[in-house]
């Protein structure tokens, strides 16, 4: 049984395969061409940043199609499950992978703009180094897939100490009315303008609820650092740069700016 | 596992901890792996009796030997970075579950999960810097390095380590491997422990408890 199901998943993975030349989508190719779609000048850079989801999706289907159990083995209900950051307000609906809570999921749509290409900068079959090998890359992260400070743009921590705060948001967020708009009106006013959010969208929302802002700022924390954003320059921001600011970029990553629009979906 | 389930108590719980983050535990002691990457073979052979040990499918791999080659002739180097969980001090996994699957021992600080309370919906193995959980698929169920918790429990040494031919993987406190001072063939006498090699993932992420003896190439700055 379990034989016939991997050997299932290999002839579905090898039939949606790329074939070698030209973009050429799933369902054109044949087994024998396996090697050769692994290691397709897609999924390496710089041709990782043309690729489109159409492309990516149409051998990587599964992502969007995968569902959670119902249950776990020992009767774990998805339904009655919840995460430590699953009590902030923007969680809706039910228990998802991380992919559709990425791409498809209401808040992901209303507030993201996600591609593939947001996280997967190619995936090394060798998975260890980059291939050929190269000493001057040395950011390849041994994990294989997403290089973990992609994700700790959203996934940081909330660094209350750098804004001022008393405390932690969870302490002093009545002492603010709840509410981040009451500094942030005026303060670091030029944010979210990269190509994987919809900032418009966030910033409406975040006047509602200060629980869209911190969702992403603190709330969804995986990480015990915070990202050092860009420092855009806003209007009414101080000549003096703070110390603590003194190395951080003023623009966001080129690939994430939003004047070089990724491939369209 | 309490016999009641009682609802009342958790939804109070889910209202007190709404905006507060994941606090890790303190561990007593907290055990970690040190593993020489000069010295290592790359046989595979913990992976191995780890797969074995686990009753693991091809696929899923909790231990991964990987191997690190570059230069240009002749000056051509390769080494070998082995990692499997961390069981970091401040673990990204954790935080992510949403049935407490994965939780971290007191006594110490393995980063343990059960995989009959996962449902499968893979966050862990998102937050995971170092690709620690492993989804398999044939039950649709993330599992992962528990440092062989029943082996520790009986006094002896994980499989990954018992079957090094090299002798270039072992635990211990994981203060006392950074310091270089555990007694194992893993470090030899000269040597220094560092705790990050080049192409891993920056450990102030979760500070994960694993320590390397490097190769000349793979060193931070």
């Amino acid at each position: 049984m379990k034989f016939q199901t991997s050997l299932f998943h290999y002839i579905v993975f090898l039939s949606a395969a790329l074939a070698g030349g030209s973009w050429v989508l799933a369902g054109e190719i044949k087994a024998e061409q396996y090697e050769h779609a692994r290691w397709h000048p897609m999924h390496f850079e710089p041709a990782i940043d043309q690729a489109t989801d159409e492309q990516c999706l149409s051998c990587h289907r599964e992502i969007l199609d995968r569902k959670v159990l119902d249950q776990s083995p020992a009767g774990v209900k998805a339904s009655e499950a919840l995460a430590w950051y699953q009590t902030l307000n923007t969680y809706e609906g039910p228990q998802e992978t991380f992919h559709r809570r990425h791409l498809v999921t209401p808040l992901a749509k209303n507030l993201m703009d996600m591609k593939c290409t947001t996280c997967h900068q190619g995936n090394n079959p060798r998975e260890e180094a980059p291939i050929p090998p190269d000493v001057a890359m040395t950011d390849f992260t041994l994990r294989k897939m997403v290089d973990p400070e992609t994700c700790l743009m959203c996934h940081g921590r909330n660094p209350y100490e750098r804004m001022g705060l008393p405390g932690p948001w969870a302490e002093s967020r009545e002492t603010f009315q709840n509410n981040c708009l009451l500094c942030h009106a005026g303060i670091r006013t030029n944010r979210h303008r990269v190509n994987y959010l919809k900032a418009e969208a966030i910033e409406e929302l975040g006047t509602k609820d200060a629980d869209i802002c911190y969702g992403c700022h603190g709330g969804r924390q995986w990480y015990r650092i915070a990202y050092p954003y860009p420092r855009h320059a806003w209007q009414g921001m101080g000549e003096e740069v703070p110390e603590w600011a003194k190395d951080r970029p003023t623009e966001s990553q080129p690939r994430f700016r939003i004047t070089q629009e990724q491939a369209s979906k | 596992m309490s016999e009641t389930i009682e609802k009342a108590k958790i939804k109070e719980a889910v209202k007190r901890r709404k905006l507060e983050t994941y606090t890790p535990v303190k561990p007593e002691v907290q055990l970690g792996f040190v593993h020489n990457n000069v010295d290592c073979i790359g046989c595979r052979a913990c992976e191995i009796a780890c797969k074995d040990k686990n009753g693991l499918a091809p696929g899923p791999r909790f231990r991964r030997v990987q191997y690190i080659e570059g230069g240009t002739y002749p000056n051509v180097y390769v080494y070998k970075v082995n990692m499997s969980c961390n069981h970091c001090a401040e673990p990204a996994c954790l935080p992510t579950c949403p049935t407490g699957a994965i939780f971290k021992r007191k006594q110490d600080g393995i980063v343990d999960i059960d995989s009959t309370l996962c449902i499968g919906c893979r966050r862990c193995e998102a937050a995971c810097p170092f690709g620690a959980p492993q989804f398999d698929p044939v039950d649709n169920l993330v599992k992962k390095c528990n440092l062989c918790v029943d082996e520790i429990e009986a006094g002896r040494k994980p499989y990954c380590v018992m079957a090094c031919m090299m002798r270039v993987l072992d635990i211990g406190p994981i203060e006392e491997i950074w310091d270089a001072e555990l007694e194992t063939p893993a470090i030899g006498p000269e040597e220094k422990v560092v705790r990050q090699v080049k192409n891993m993932a920056n450990i102030e992420l979760t500070k994960p408890s694993i320590g390397f003896v490097p190769h000349s190439k793979g060193r931070v700055k």
